[in-house]
């Protein structure tokens, strides 16, 4: 408390102020510092294909790789009554917050971290609020968070991302993508992603990327929108179905030659071929609608 | 005659089960050991799932007996409810077995993962309750079905979320309110779906957004759980 350490101007002699001048700041800052967040750098060295692990219950995750063979954790944590332990076991680095007392209010179990690590290293992080900001990591990847964010660009691997109410935006990522969420909205934007299967309730999903040949793209919702954006050279088979909602197209569909579709008796449905076919595309929602369209 | 390979078959899979045959797919079924066996196995589970609804009102004793005996073998459930206790309210030996059992899990379940654990062989229950898509049974019988496999699964699914409130008031408040926010969203959904599977018994696409949504709903009471019981 900054009020502790101010020293009234009564109780100092009076010819003595040009001490006072120079005690009374003094004084504030070590206040100012004490309060301050415990900023808190470690190194850890490793070998290929590392794993990093992080559990921390709110707080900004920055992760970036680089070039060196060691994981660098910055951790800053909101306050005193929590603390960052951070451990190597082999090639594994685990970093999770941990309250130090057992009466510590929700609001103080915040920290924030900014992480390097070698870009093949795989990444499991549980952060239920704030926001995880991946980049350039090729490693896997599962990240789950209630109320957090996830952004990640640039990933590769096996993505695996689940979220409560959090959004999730991908870009530039490729491999294999797993995402789901409730309420999330969902942006996946210049995949190139050979398997996708994003599915949220009530959140928006909206991809552009590449249909790499043979790959598969499933995007399904309750409500919301699902919006696909193709370009002229692209080449899938497409199966969109709207069970209360609108499927609207821009695509020219020829009749699938690789496989029969049924028309369901219940909802607005659209099955077809757009050039050879080479990946699939299945678009599904309970009531929202579904929008095929052409890449500007 | 030139018969068709496996993958063409596939096609012709779910036409099959309905009756509709035509002469290369059963040229190939007959000259193909892994395809003929497939069918054999869903002409099983049609039928057992046509003696489910046909016989019986509940789900046959025999699931909740071997779901019981699983659960207790992992240790997720350690005691019964005698006998006598059942008789004395009037209800028969197994039903107050199945009763106690079912109703009382949840205080008795040490860790939140168990209460995972349960939810989902509760949703795997459901599942399996629903019996494969025919389109030959009637309204009546698909509802009936439905409200049978459901109806377990979402008293269960009340009866949990009670217990996950009281650990969620504990944990960061933004999480905590996006938690029972999401859950809101979730019981909206299983109360249209439910709606949309009344109005259309057969709709199995309604069917399967009804049974993801109580799947959801499992998961998000199990993981409430979870966050209150770390901040205990």
């Amino acid at each position: 408390m900054r009020s502790s350490h101010f020293v009234p101007a009564q109780w100092l002699p009076k010819a003595n102020w040009k001490t006072a001048g120079l005690l009374v700041p003094s004084l504030l800052l070590c206040s100012a510092v004490s309060a301050a967040p415990r900023r808190q750098e470690q190194h850890f060295k490793v070998a290929a294909h590392p794993v990093i692990t992080i559990h921390n219950p709110n707080g900004l995750i920055t992760v970036k790789a680089w070039t060196k063979a060691e994981v660098m954790v910055i951790s800053t944590p909101a306050s005193d009554r929590i603390e960052v332990d951070a451990e190597q076991m082999g090639n594994r680095v685990d970093v999770s917050t941990r309250e130090l007392s057992d009466s510590v209010a929700p609001d103080d179990m915040r920290a924030d971290f900014q992480i390097n690590v070698p870009e093949d290293a795989e990444l499991q992080i549980h952060n239920d609020a704030g926001n995880v900001s991946v980049a350039n990591v090729l490693g896997d990847m599962n990240v789950e968070t209630v109320a957090a964010g996830v952004d990640l660009e640039d990933a590769a691997g096996y993505l695996s991302v689940k979220t409560v109410g959090g959004s999730f935006t991908c870009m530039r990522c490729a491999g294999r993508i797993e995402a789901s969420s409730i309420s999330g909205n969902f942006r996946l934007l210049d995949l190139r992603s050979y398997h996708v299967w994003a599915q949220t309730s009530s959140g928006n999903i909206l991809f552009t990327g590449q249909f790499l040949p043979n790959g598969t793209y499933s995007l399904k919702n309750y409500s919301g929108v699902i919006e696909l954006r193709f370009s002229p050279g692209d080449s899938f088979d497409l199966s969109a179905t709207s069970l209360k909602g609108k499927v609207n197209n821009e695509a020219k569909l020829t009749p699938s030659p690789h496989q029969r579709h049924f028309m369901p008796r219940w909802g607005n449905a659209l099955f077809g071929t757009f050039n050879e076919g080479r990946a699939k595309i299945e678009m599904t929602s309970f009531d929202g609608t579904i929008n095929i369209l052409k890449r500007d | 005659m030139a018969t068709i390979t496996c993958r063409e078959f596939l096609n012709y899979l779910e036409p099959w089960m309905e009756g509709e045959r035509p002469p290369d797919a059963q040229a190939h079924v007959r000259t193909c050991l892994h395809c003929s066996g497939v069918i054999k196995d869903l002409e099983m589970i049609q039928s057992e799932a046509r003696s489910w609804s046909a016989a019986e009102r509940d789900a046959p004793e025999r699931v909740w007996t071997s779901l019981r005996a699983q659960l207790e073998r992992e240790g997720l459930i350690r005691e019964t409810i005698p006998a006598s206790e059942g008789r004395a309210h009037g209800v028969t030996k197994d039903a107050a077995l199945r009763a106690g059992w079912f109703a009382g899990l949840f205080p008795r379940l040490p860790r939140p993962v168990l209460a995972g654990a349960y939810l989902a062989a509760l949703v795997a229950v459901a599942f399996a309750l629903s019996g494969p898509v025919n389109k030959r049974v009637n309204e009546a019988r698909w509802l009936k079905g439905t409200q049978i496999s459901t109806s377990p699964l979402s008293a269960q699914l009340n009866f949990a979320e009670q217990d996950s409130n009281s650990y969620v008031s504990r944990s960061n408040p933004v999480v905590a309110a996006s938690l029972h926010q999401n859950l809101a969203i979730v019981d909206n959904y299983i109360a249209l779906c439910e709606k949309s599977v009344t109005e259309e018994p057969q709709n199995e696409v309604a069917r399967d957004y009804l049974y993801e949504a109580y799947q959801q709903k499992a998961d998000l009471l199990t993981q409430m759980t979870e966050r209150g019981e770390n901040v205990q």
